[in-house]
This record gives structure tokens, sequence and C-alpha cells, in this order.
């Protein structure tokens, strides 16, 4: 009688916790509340790039609500972890729209993610800005998706660009070190065709996997090739241990390049020497620059006791694409849904962060991103990146 | 209950029913043994078949990702349930069928039935192919081969990028039955009851045939099996060539609910979760295949649910969920069901239904 009476409570209580429906007039929005939507990474191997990203979103949403809200209404973020995992991150997309009854969801996660919830997002008609930077996510135009930062191809383009035009290079030897990851292979198509349009060949191309802890046999291959700027396809940990083994295999190639996700801080705090030739891109602006969006940056991060970000790129990634949602909320104004949300995104028209991101314009037929970046060198004495150029795009090839 | 057993209680004011007692063996082997076990699967499967017009969509994709879970389980349960051949490449047979249902609806345009079907036939004939060289093996070193056949699949399909679509994943082509696109999660839904209920009649009329009990002798003690005459090396490729068809075949409801497939969709963690769902369900049993796999498909959101409710109780307990509770729970989970209930939710199932039974009685 016993057992049974406390199965039927569990089995009633499991019952309830699932069903329960909430439900409101207006999609994730009430008179004083905007409820939002984040789905990105907060456990496993890539965690060290989700959490400070995700923090960065989060935070300036609450300084948001600090200044008294948008339109007289706080902002509420409900954070999913999808682990990096397509399934999981739709999964998270469905219960946030359906069950959570979110207006939007921020970020729907890295590129692999973004694809598999595309039905999704057009279905649902949930703006977003993805942690992805492949140009299919607006070419062809997808309505509901707003790019961000400079794509792979674009990232890879200023660096060729930059070997043969600001280094003056003639015949360089380009080797590139990448992942098996989507990043990777398309860095090293893009950076084999530029090279090729400079009329140059690369001479090296050899894959470092996700989560090696020697690069030795890459190093030795680069060294055996006499290469002399060496290209890294690779995320932040691999890059590290890159730079570790080069060092180790007294390797000093003229450069190491880096795209958005290695350029940060933590290069140099993690390499010391082995970074000094270490050059990164990125499309956001550095920890340590006086633009008055990266000052609010850290402001913010002293403000909600960030006191440990590991990589501070990606802390003003967050902001950043925050800061975008939080200025569409305001033109929105009080008729706030997914499609004056939507609406108010496409009115950017050189929207300026300050400097935490290039100048933004998105139109209702196109919702490219700013293709600019700003190159920075390892200042190894000081333990940070600093900018070598302004915001640059690739040069027209003819 | 027998005709003889109502005969003598006839006129009596109570009939208890003690025992389901069997007289041929035919009844012993029919699918629905009492009358009120229809009636209840009955009224299951009203409630089932009108769900999408009272349930919350999220429910509805949830429980469509829990049919291709109870497909795949079925299939891992036959081989090692009820054959006892361990495997930790499940996963790379759902990849097989998933690949086969994606590549031939997107880039050749065959309607879901062949696809469905092409894909069951496909992971089969591999499974076939496993099956031979691993007839040998046993316990680790079975189990080590399946996996290292995973890896080799992982491999594969990473590489035929052209096939495959590598790295970059493959979108799949949408369902449409008689020309009606199954585009949303409600619809797609009775696309997957259909192909579970059918997994399940078909698994449940295999363990009773003489090719079901030539499982369970291999299982229990295979060389007496051999000598009583049971041809080991055919039921044991079966064994394999079976599940993996079914493993196959939600490998193709996989690709379509999903809409579009990735190499990090099918890792051996994958596996390692089918074979928690048949532990934690019941080895050997088919019911005990269909709990553990809605159990485990709904641990997360059940932990998720538990501490949104903590939090309204305990405060400081508000936002500190992460993904790594799940992981923690999974954990825990096999190793309280391996401990202390080796039946599994198929075991505290059969006591629930006794003391139901034999209510007042205790016995």
């Amino acid at each position: 009688m016993k057992v049974r009476g406390m199965w039927t409570g569990l089995l009633v209580f499991f019952l309830v916790c699932l069903l329960a429906v909430p439900s409101f007039a207006q999609r994730g929005v009430t008179k004083d509340t905007i409820k939002l939507g984040l789905i990105l990474v907060k456990t496993g191997p890539v965690a060290a790039l989700g959490i400070p990203n995700g923090n960065g979103m989060v935070d300036y949403m609450q300084y948001l609500n600090d200044q008294g809200g948008v339109a007289g209404r706080k902002i509420e973020v409900i954070w999913e972890d999808d682990q990096f995992e397509a399934p999981k991150s739709v999964a998270a997309l469905k219960k946030l729209i359906t069950r959570d009854n979110v207006l939007t969801v921020i970020t729907t996660g890295g590129s692999q993610q973004t694809i598999a919830n595309l039905e999704n997002i057009n279905q649902y008609k949930v703006p977003n800005i993805p942690n992805a930077l492949m140009k299919e996510f607006y070419d062809p135009f997808q309505p509901y998706i707003f790019a961000m930062g400079a794509t792979y191809e674009a990232q890879y383009d200023c660096i060729v660009d930059y070997i043969f035009n600001d280094l003056k290079e003639k015949n360089p030897r380009i080797g590139v070190v990448y992942e098996k990851k989507e990043y990777g292979i398309k860095g090293l198509e893009e950076i084999k065709k530029r090279a090729k349009a400079y009329g140059v060949d690369l001479v090296s191309e050899l894959v470092l996997p996700t989560g090696a802890v020697d690069a030795s046999s890459q190093v030795l291959g680069l060294m055996n090739d006499k290469v002399d700027y060496v290209v890294t396809c690779l995320l932040l940990p691999p890059t590290i241990t890159f730079l570790k083994t080069a060092e180790k295999y007294n390797y000093w190639p003229k450069n190491v390049f880096g795209f958005n996700w290695a350029a940060d801080d933590m290069i140099v705090k993690a390499c010391g020497e082995a970074a000094k030739n270490f050059i990164g891109v990125n499309f956001v602006g550095a920890w340590w620059d006086e633009s008055p969006g990266i000052k609010l940056a850290r402001q913010i991060a002293q403000k909600y006791n960030r006191t440990d970000i590991s990589l501070t790129s990606l802390y003003i990634n967050g902001i950043g694409v925050s800061w975008l949602f939080g200025e569409a909320f305001k033109r929105a104004g009080k008729d706030l849904t997914p499609d004056t949300l939507k609406a108010a995104l496409e009115t950017f028209k050189g929207y300026s962060t300050g400097g935490v991101l290039p100048p933004v314009t998105y139109t209702t037929k196109s919702h490219e991103p700013p293709e600019m970046v700003k190159f920075f060198k390892a200042d190894v004495a000081n333990k940070r990146l600093v900018a070598l150029t302004d915001w640059r795009k690739p040069k027209e090839m003819k | 209950m027998a005709s003889s057993e109502k005969r003598r209680l006839k006129g009596s004011k109570v009939v208890i029913r003690s025992k389901t007692f069997r007289e041929s063996y035919y009844e012993d082997i029919k699918l629905f043994q009492t009358i009120w076990i229809r009636i209840w699967i009955s009224l299951f499967l009203i409630l089932l078949a009108t769900l999408p017009i009272w349930g919350n969509p999220y429910v509805i994709y949830l429980i469509n990702l829990s049919c291709i879970a109870v497909v795949a389980a079925l299939g891992l349960n036959l081989l090692i349930g009820y054959t006892g051949q361990i495997s930790l490449g499940h996963a790379a047979f759902i990849a097989i069928g998933a690949y086969t249902t994606a590549i031939l609806s997107s880039k050749v345009g065959l309607p879901f039935w062949v696809c469905l079907l092409a894909s069951g036939g496909v992971a089969a004939t591999v499974g076939c192919g496993l099956g031979i060289p691993c007839l040998r093996l046993k316990g680790l070193y079975l189990a080590m081969a399946t996996m290292a056949f995973g890896v080799v699949v992982d491999f594969v399909v990473i590489t035929w990028g052209k096939l495959t679509g590598g790295i970059r994943g493959i979108n799949v082509a949408k369902v449409a039955i008689f020309g009606f696109p199954l585009d949303s999660d409600n619809k797609i839904y009775y696309f997957l009851l259909v192909c579970t209920i059918l997994t399940i009649l078909a698994i449940k009329n295999l363990v009773r045939t003489r090719v079901g009990r030539a499982f369970i002798a291999i299982r229990d003690r295979d060389i007496a099996a051999e000598i009583m005459g049971v041809d080991i090396t055919a039921y044991k490729v079966m064994a394999f060539t079976i599940s993996s068809f079914f493993a196959g075949i939600a490998g193709g409801m996989y690709s379509y609910t999903m809409g579009y497939i990735h190499p990090e969709h099918f890792t051996l963690l994958l596996s390692v979760q089918y074979l928690a769902m048949i532990i934690v369900g019941g080895l050997g049993t088919i019911l005990g295949s269909i709990f553990g796999a809605v159990f485990i498909v709904l641990v997360p959101e059940l932990i998720k649910a538990i501490s949104r409710f903590s939090a309204l109780l305990i405060p400081a307990l508000k936002g500190k969920y992460d993904e790594e509770w799940n992981i923690a729970a999974f954990g825990l989970l096999i190793m309280i069901f391996l401990i202390f209930e080796a039946g599994g939710l198929y075991g505290i199932w059969g006591r629930i239904k006794t003391s139901f039974k034999n209510w007042p009685y205790t016995y």
C-alpha cells in the first residue's frame, strides 16, 4: 500500500513537472518583463569558450536592467547549456520557445548548432545572432539570422593580404595548421584560394586534432618544409599547444597567425615567450583598448565581479551581441514582438558599439556582418594582445 | 483466466484472480495475454493518438526522440539482452542508417519508405559483415571490437566528404506521405509512432519464435545450446544482423526528425547511452527497453524540473543547474540499477503490478 502510494505520488509529481505549461498573451513579453533565451555551451570540452561569451551577454542585459530596463521592462535571460552538441541545441530551442515562451533566443550556439536549428529558427521566428561565422548564414539571405562578425573567409583573406601587402612579401612560404572542423576546413580552402590569387601555393597543410596535447609532428613537418608564415585554423587550446611545441623545438617562423577564436589575451598569458611572433585577427576590440565601448565592457565586468575572465575577447563578443539586442529593443519600443524586433535590427545603419564591434548595418534584404577585422600582436611583457591595425576589410582582388 | 478456473468459481460472490493459468501452448505465446492488457493498450494508444491535440509541443518533441530511442534500444536489447553479445558499436549502425536515409532522400530523392528500409538493409548488411569475424569473441574482446568498428565508421563518414558531407554534415529532405510533407513535430510524431509500434510488434513476435528461443539459449549457456542443436554461428550472426537492422531504422527516423545530421551526433557516448537504456530498463525484456529508452531521454528534463522546483523552495539553488548534473545523474543511475535493481525498471514495474494484482493481500 505504502509502496503503491509512493510510486503513484512520484509519477504524479513528475508528470506535473513535465507537463506544466505557462502561458503568455504575447510571446516572451509582459508589461514589465522581456524574457530571452540563450543557447550556449556551459559544460564540456568547449566550456572555456562558452562561459565568458555567455557571461558577457547576460551581464550586458543586467547592466540594462540596472539602468531601468528597456521601455519600462526588465530583461530576464534563460541560459540553456547545449554542451556544443547540435541535438541538445535543437531540444533547447524548442524548450525555450514552446515551454519557456521566450521572445527570442540571443544566440543558438556555434555553426553546427545553428545549421541544425535553421528550420526551427524560421518556423518560430527567432531573430538571433549566432556564434557562427559562416557565409552560409547570410548568403543566401536568412530572414532571422543576423551575422555579427567577419566570416572565416574574410578573416583569412585579411591574413593573406597582410602577408603580401603589409609585410611586403613576394614569395612567402606559407603553411597551414588546421583542425578537421568546419572552421578548419573553410580556413584551409580560403587561404589556399587567396594565396593562389597572389600567385603562390601553400607549401604545407597539416592537421592538428582537437584536444591534441602535443604538436611535435606538425612543428617538425613545418620546419622540414621551411615554412616562413604559419596560418593556424585552430581554437585557442590547440593554438597554445602548437606555440608551446614550436618553442620546444626552437622553431620561430616569421609569424604565426590565428583567427578570432584564438586571438585572445589568454594566448599570451599561457604561452609567454612562445607567443612572441603570434598575430591574431578579431572582429572585436581588445580588452585594453581605450574606446568607449571597451571601457564600458571593463566597467560591467568589474561591476558584476567577473574578476577572472579567462577569455576576454569572448566576453567582449558577448557584450557586443547583447548591445545590439538592447538597442533593437529600444528601437522596437512598447510593441515588442519577434517581427518588430527583427524590423528594429534592420534599421541599423553603420551603428556603432563604441569599438566593441565594427559599425553594424542590417537591412531588410541583407543581414551581412561588417566584414572587418583588426590585427593584434602579442605584447609578452604585459601579457596581452595589442592592436596592430585599425578595422580593415579584405582587399578587392581583380 | 483458464476456463476450468472460471467454472470452479462460478456462483461465488467474490472472484479473486490470483494467477493467469494457461492451458495450451498457444495461450502461453499469445501477444496479449488477457482482455485487460488489450483494453489498457488500446486506451494508451488512444492517448498517444490524441496527444498532439492537447500536448505541449516540447513534450511531443521529447516523445519523438523517445520513439527513436525505443527502436534503437529494442535492437540493442535483442543483441545484448536476449543473445548475450555485448556491443559498444550501436551508434555506428545508427549512423549508417541515418546517413543512408540522408543521402537517398536528399541526393537521390527516393520516397521515405524506400529510404527507411534501405537504412535498415544497409545497416543489417554491415552488421552481418561485422558479426562474422566477431563470432569467436566474447565479453571484453567483443566490446573492444565493436567499439573499434564505431571508430572506423566515424573515420569513413568524416573522410568520405563527397558522399556524407564530412564534417559539414548533411541536410535531410522532409518526409512526404502521399505528397504531404511532415514538416512539423506533430506531423512527424505519427510517422515515428507507427514505426515504433511496428518495431515493438516485430521484436515481440521474434522473441516468442524458435529464433528468439535460440537467442536466449545462446545467452544462457552457449555450449549447452550448441549441444542441443542450436547453430551458434548462424544465430549469432542473425542477432547482429537484426539488431543492426533496427539500429539502421532508428537512424533513418533520426534523420527525418532532426533534418540535419553530423558525424558528432553518433559518438561512443551514444553507444554507452543505449547500453544504459537497456540496463536501466531491464535486460532481456521488451517493456524494459521501452521504459529505459523513455527514461533516459526524459532524465535531463526531470532533473531540470526538479531543480526548478527546488529553486522555488531553496532560492540559493536558482541558476545552479547545468548539463553536468545530467552526466552525474546518468552515471549514478547506471550504478544504482546495476547494484540494487538488476531487473531494472521492468523489475520495479513487475513488483508494482503484483502489488496491485494481489491487493488487498500482500502475497
